[in-house]
């Protein structure tokens, strides 16, 4: 009986182990069917796969609903499957998790002519091969079919400037990561800017955009200035000339005393 | 000034210190042709004693537990003041100490100082260099990153290679199969106990003695260079025409240890990553093997000469016999020549001996 008390327990450690497992990667019936299937019914799941949707673990159900985990009623309507979303349907969708963004389309010219040939998300951002969302979805191809380009140039050219010093920062934060600086507090920041920054555009309100976009730089001006090593090396620089002396006026005296 | 006297007659009588102020000036006289090589002994206690307060003052942060260490050191390089500055002069002053370890141990093989009557001078500066290479490994497993782990996880694998012994010894460092929680808790433990206490004991006996036999000449501008060592009685080499300690090689001993300071300074403000590569700032991954593994540099050459020989066990004996005939130098060369130019066989030997070393460690650096 003593003999079996280990293998029970490391039985015991494997069982405990297989829900951390489970909790990565989720059992799947619809990646798993579909995975299989040829043409339409399978392309989405491949493209899927490179979405970073996929990568954040978003599956199928959370825009198509149904149950992933039984095999058998997962394509019920009971278990709140609703197929394709229809144009009206994919705002609200998007906004279960994109709050913030939902909100302020719904509230932009956008968002007021949905079901009326406006916008949805997928629109600009695809649907299942979404991606991080840049400053180049703002397009001449995604906006001219349905109007001129000239006012989505010019917010695009005020969240340029955002973007362009988030990417100044993110290059910091690599760099300061490699000194062995603690970015986690920064990271977390710039995530928050960079969210609020890209959701501001689903506005489509120019001076607000302006306005909002003008506090973002400053807080993100605020942020460039970390881990900044000039005072280090000026330190360093005394520090270092201050032993040198040292070691001469040493040397003097020895002599004079020699 | 008179208040200075008076706390100065106060101590001597209780104490005797004009006495050994006085020895130190007129009883214990140098050699008159001692040079700055003589002031690397000093430069090393200082060394040592700033590893110490460093050291301490990075173990009231520092957490030996593998889910907290690393954020431990990072916590204390990133949030506590000065902590960054205190955690460079520790990592980057125990690679110093090594090197200047090593400029000391040059300077002994060439002047000859090594030779009777002080060959356990020399055993015990050996040992001190083992030791110190001992502390070093031991302290680099500690901040649990990919490179201390994988380095160490090398290191440790590389005594499998010994006959018989070697899986159990294994073990018995790394407490287990793999370089886990009980490597760490073990190497911990020697780094900031075992290992210290030993080296101060060492230190201790090294100078002790040093001061019984007394310090030996060097052999530059002398005309008889000559070991005068007749080895039948006991004798402290005294030298009557020679120099004060104090203050006379004490200032010798602040200049090489200010400049010892500014280049130590130098590398923590200036180049800290010389040391310490970015890759250390990742946290350990037991899951996750880095494409280079690659000890610190003091160990490239031994890394690099396991990988010239087919078998592990084939390099580690060449390193083994290499040790040892360096250990017991002093027993092995009985020549009484100290001049490195009056023993140019020995000196050529040695010259290639060191620049081996240079190359196998630049090898196993770009290797």
């Amino acid at each position: 009986m003593r003999q079996l008390v280990p293998a029970f327990l490391l039985v015991f450690a494997l069982l405990s182990a297989l829900p951390v497992t489970a909790a990565v990667t989720p059992p799947n019936v619809c990646v798993t069917c579909h995975g299989g299937l040829a043409a339409r019914l399978g392309m989405p799941v491949k493209i899927w796969k490179t979405s970073i949707h996929a990568e954040h673990g978003v599956s199928c159900n959370a825009c198509h609903g149904g149950d992933p985990m039984d095999a058998v009623n997962s394509m019920s309507q009971a278990r709140g499957f609703r197929g394709v979303p229809v144009a009206t349907e994919i705002p609200s969708i998007c906004g279960g998790c994109h709050m913030g963004i939902a909100k302020y389309h719904a509230a932009s010219p956008h968002g007021r002519a949905l079901g009326r040939g406006g916008p949805t998300c997928v629109t600009c951002h695809g649907s299942h091969g979404v991606v991080r969302a840049t400053i180049d979805q703002i397009n001449r191809k995604n906006c001219t079919p349905c109007h001129g380009f000239e006012s989505a140039l010019e917010i695009k050219n005020i969240m340029m400037k955002t973007d362009g010093m988030l990417k100044a920062i993110e290059d910091r934060i690599i760099e300061l990561k490699n000194q062995g600086i603690l970015t986690d507090t920064l990271e977390k920041r710039l995530f928050s800017l960079r969210n609020q920054s890209h959701s501001l555009f689903h506005t489509l309100n120019i001076d607000l955009i302006r306005q909002e976009s003008a506090h973002l730089q400053a807080e993100l001006e605020k942020n460039n200035s970390i881990g900044s090593t000039g005072t280090g090396l000026s330190i360093g620089t005394l520090a270092v000339g201050w032993a040198l002396i040292l070691a001469l006026l040493f040397y003097l005296i020895k002599k004079n005393i020699d | 000034m008179d208040f200075l006297k008076q706390l100065y007659d106060w101590i001597d009588v209780r104490f005797g210190v004009r006495e050994v102020v006085d020895e130190k000036r007129s009883g214990h006289l140098l050699p008159p042709n001692i040079n700055a090589w003589y002031s690397l002994g000093s430069v090393l206690l200082v060394i040592f004693c700033l590893q110490i307060v460093t050291g301490l003052l990075l173990m009231l942060y520092y957490v030996p537990d593998i889910d907290k260490a690393f954020g431990s050191v990072a916590f204390i390089m990133d949030e506590i003041p000065l902590g960054r500055l205190i955690r460079l002069f520790h990592a980057v002053g125990s690679s110093m100490m090594l090197l200047v370890i090593l400029l000391h141990m040059f300077s002994i093989l060439f002047m000859g100082s090594y030779k009777a009557p002080r060959e356990l001078h020399w055993l015990s500066g050996f040992f001190l260099l083992l030791l110190a290479m001992g502390i070093s490994l031991t302290g680099y497993l500690l901040p649990w990153n990919q490179l201390s782990f994988w380095a160490t996880t090398v290191a440790t694998d590389c005594v499998s290679s010994i006959p018989f012994v070697g899986s159990d010894l294994v073990e018995l460092l790394r407490g287990g199969k793999q370089v886990g929680f009980h490597t760490l808790g073990r190497f911990y433990t020697l780094h900031v106990g075992v290992l210290p206490a030993t080296i101060a004991a060492l230190i201790g006996t090294h100078l002790f003695l040093i001061r019984r036999t007394g310090v030996s000449t060097p052999p530059f501008g002398l005309e008889d260079t000559t070991n005068q060592w007749q080895g039948d009685k006991f004798v402290c080499k005294d030298h009557p025409d020679g120099i004060p300690f104090f203050p006379n090689f004490v200032l010798q001993d602040l200049i090489s240890i200010s400049l010892y300071l500014a280049c130590l300074m130098m590398f923590v403000f200036f180049f800290p990553n010389m040391f310490i590569p970015s890759t250390s700032y990742m946290p350990a991954n037991p899951l996750v093997t880095p494409s280079h593994i690659k000890p610190e540099w003091y160990f490239l050459a031994n890394y690099q000469t396991l990988k010239l020989f087919p078998s592990e066990i084939v390099g580690l004996t060449v390193q083994a016999c290499a040790m040892t005939f360096l250990a017991l130098l002093p027993f092995i060369d009985r020549g009484t020549e100290k001049h490195p130019l009056k023993r140019p066989v020995f000196t050529m030997t040695a010259i290639g001996c060191i620049l081996l070393w240079i190359g196998l460690t630049i090898w196993g650096l770009y290797s």
